[in-house]
């Protein structure tokens, strides 16, 4: 195996620093921000409570999820072919959850309170409560397998139990994510029993885009520098998949686009067609984010090629951001009980505090890849595979 | 014990607003912090154009959605208080869900940005936890139910103004503002509704004034297919809610 890791060298050592500096520098300034004016220095409020640091816990969890699910693929399903990926799809989506959940602290109203009154209250009715089980539950398989995977532990009997473990533990917390938005019948925008199988999609789409774009990074963006089963991969199952879950992806929003438009209730059609569509980033993250790579992924000559790849992984981190940030606004944009005082629906933007906590989770998803890079073999795959 | 509830006649109510301002007054409320609102709606358009007003508290509700979701138990509902949807401020983590899930939009987060300037969290900064500490206070504070001035980072709503009706005799059927004996006991915006739309009773007691006037004049609840049962009942024309429209578009 080529274990050409640039990660490991000046390169790497450089990107980390800046990491660290974009990661202080932006959780100094939400710190700051949080502590002197509290949540008044986020643009939400009584009408609009979740905003873009809700829309980026999600995004940055269910990226988490989809790096589990294409996980399974080698370690539950037997597709071997995926066991070069593997190890650092487990990295990535342990990280991408601790930052998702760095960033759910900040926006919570007092997030250590949490550690004791959910486990002390046991409110099983509640989806949040669950959304807790489940993603502590999902951290800590991930954390045991990648133990596993690092001691070389690939086949034993154990190992392939958490792998299962793990499995299960990744679509319980996506899908109950989805419920946390798809069982408020007060909110029709979101109200869907099917909504976990759209989170599973977009999942899986964000998780390869991570997985690309951190696979290409840590080979200095050249196919040469990768191993040979991992030159297979990338140029054989990994971009099929890829194009398979964006078709998804789109037909997913397709359905959801054309019944919310057909609808004659307000609290729906007025989302698509007066938010959603209206948005021109909402359109060019539709076309440009998942619709354009879609495209370039069908094509056998461009779907194997390493810019393509590339390019369709940054589009689609892009993409799927602002589909997770139209999905939750979009919930809560028309006025919910409040008469001619909010007679429109609700403006929001994210204040600069919001934004910085996005730039917070980034940096710390890259400073906590970069310092795995440096300290694991995260290119570690079984010895019969190599 | 009581379940108490409230009936508003919507052909009495005059849209004043007193309601509102009683209820910020006695439970040091914040600029758009409204508990208690009265919100309006215009329907249809000319020649048949309607002008609509609706008081509107917490519902209390019977089946409450906010509470399900709650995952702390912050939020709960207390039968021993008359039924009471409270948030109790030491448990309440500020994740917002109870928010979303209210059909009728009467829980505030007011650690936001103010409504009106200046900001009276500025001019009467927080003491000993409260979010602000404005120089006249409701002595009643019970922090587990969600009375008094909240901490940041919590949720808050109406409580039926807990701290009075909870010392009402045992038995009262209704809690009248014009009963001497009973005024002390009577929810802010009750007492202080000039036409008297406004009444206050036990739904759990058949001699009440509020199932009486329930039954004989077909009392209503708001958004009924939430399946939520709100323990608030309207009376009248007009206690439907327009579905809404958005601004027309030039």
């Amino acid at each position: 195996m080529s274990n050409e890791n640039v990660m490991k060298g000046a390169m790497g050592t450089q990107l980390l620093l800046l990491s660290v500096v974009v990661l202080v520098i932006s959780f100094g300034f939400a710190m700051m921000s949080i502590m002197s004016q509290g949540h008044a220095s986020f643009n939400t409020n009584s009408n609009i409570p979740w905003g873009q640091p809700i829309a980026t816990y999600l995004y940055f969890a269910l990226a988490s999820s989809g790096l589990g699910m294409i996980a399974a693929l080698p370690l539950v399903f037997g597709f071997k072919q995926f066991y070069p990926i593997v190890k650092r799809a487990i990295f990535l989506a342990f990280i991408i959850l601790i930052s998702g959940m760095a960033v759910l602290a900040m926006e919570l109203g007092h997030v250590f309170r949490m550690l004791w009154v959910i486990p002390f209250n046991m409110q099983i009715q509640s989806a949040m409560f669950w959304m807790g089980v489940f993603y502590v539950a999902d951290l800590l398989f991930l954390l045991w397998k990648m133990q596993k995977m690092d001691a070389g532990d690939w086949d034993s009997k154990t190992s392939k139990q958490i792998a299962i473990g793990s499995f299960l533990a990744v679509l319980l917390a996506s899908g109950n994510l989805a419920l946390i938005f798809g069982m408020m019948s007060m909110r029709p925008f979101w109200f869907d029993g099917l909504l976990p199988i759209y989170f599973y999609l977009t999942a899986v789409a964000s998780g390869l885009a991570a997985l690309v774009f951190f696979t290409y990074l840590s080979h200095g963006f050249s196919r040469n520098k990768m191993s040979q089963p991992l030159q297979d991969l990338m140029n054989g199952a990994l971009p099929k998949l890829f194009a398979a879950v964006l078709g998804g992806t789109l037909l997913f929003i397709a359905v959801r686009a054309i019944t919310g438009v057909y609808t004659n209730n307000p609290e729906i059609y007025l989302v698509w067609r007066d938010y959603l569509f209206a948005s021109p980033v909402y359109q060019a993250s539709l076309w440009l984010g998942i619709l354009l790579p879609f495209v370039l992924m069908l094509s056998k000559s461009l779907r194997n090629q390493p810019g393509t790849q590339m390019l369709v992984a940054v589009l689609v981190f892009g993409g799927l951001f602002a589909e997770r940030f139209y999905f939750v606004v979009g919930g809560q944009v028309v006025p919910l009980f409040k008469g001619t005082w909010e007679w429109d629906l609700i403006q929001y933007s994210p204040s600069a505090t919001e934004w910085a906590l996005t730039f917070m989770g980034s940096a710390l998803l890259f400073t906590l890849y970069l310092l795995g890079e440096k300290v694991l073999n995260l290119s570690a795959m079984p010895p019969a595979q190599k | 014990m009581a379940k108490w509830g409230m009936v508003i006649d919507l052909d009495k109510c005059t849209g004043c607003q007193a309601c509102t301002t009683a209820c910020a007054m006695e439970n040091n409320t914040l600029p758009g912090e409204s508990w208690q609102d009265v919100l309006y709606y215009h329907e249809g358009s000319y020649p048949s154009a309607q002008m609509k007003w609706l008081p509107r508290p917490c519902m209390q509700c019977e089946n409450p959605s906010c509470v399900h979701v709650c995952p702390t138990r912050a939020t709960y509902k207390d039968m021993d208080a008359g039924g009471i949807v409270f948030v109790d401020w030491n448990k309440c983590i500020g994740c917002k869900y109870c928010m979303i899930a209210c059909p009728y939009g009467v829980r505030f987060y007011a650690d936001e940005k103010p409504l009106l300037e200046p900001d009276l969290r500025d001019i009467f900064p927080g003491q000993k936890g409260q979010l602000w500490s404005p120089p006249y206070q409701n002595p009643e504070e019970d922090w587990t139910r969600g009375i008094g001035v909240q901490p940041k980072g919590v949720v808050s709503k109406c409580t039926f103004c807990h701290h009075k009706v909870s010392k009402a005799p045992p038995g009262t059927p209704d809690l009248d503002e014009d009963n001497p004996a009973l005024k002390e006991y009577v929810p802010a915006c009750v007492r202080t509704c000039a036409p008297k739309a406004r009444y206050f009773g036990d739904l759990d007691n058949p001699d009440s004034n509020v199932n009486r006037l329930i039954g004989d004049k077909h009392g209503v609840r708001l958004k009924d297919s939430s399946g939520n049962k709100p323990q608030v009942y309207y009376l009248g024309a007009g206690a439907g809610v327009p579905a809404f429209q958005p601004k027309p578009r030039s």
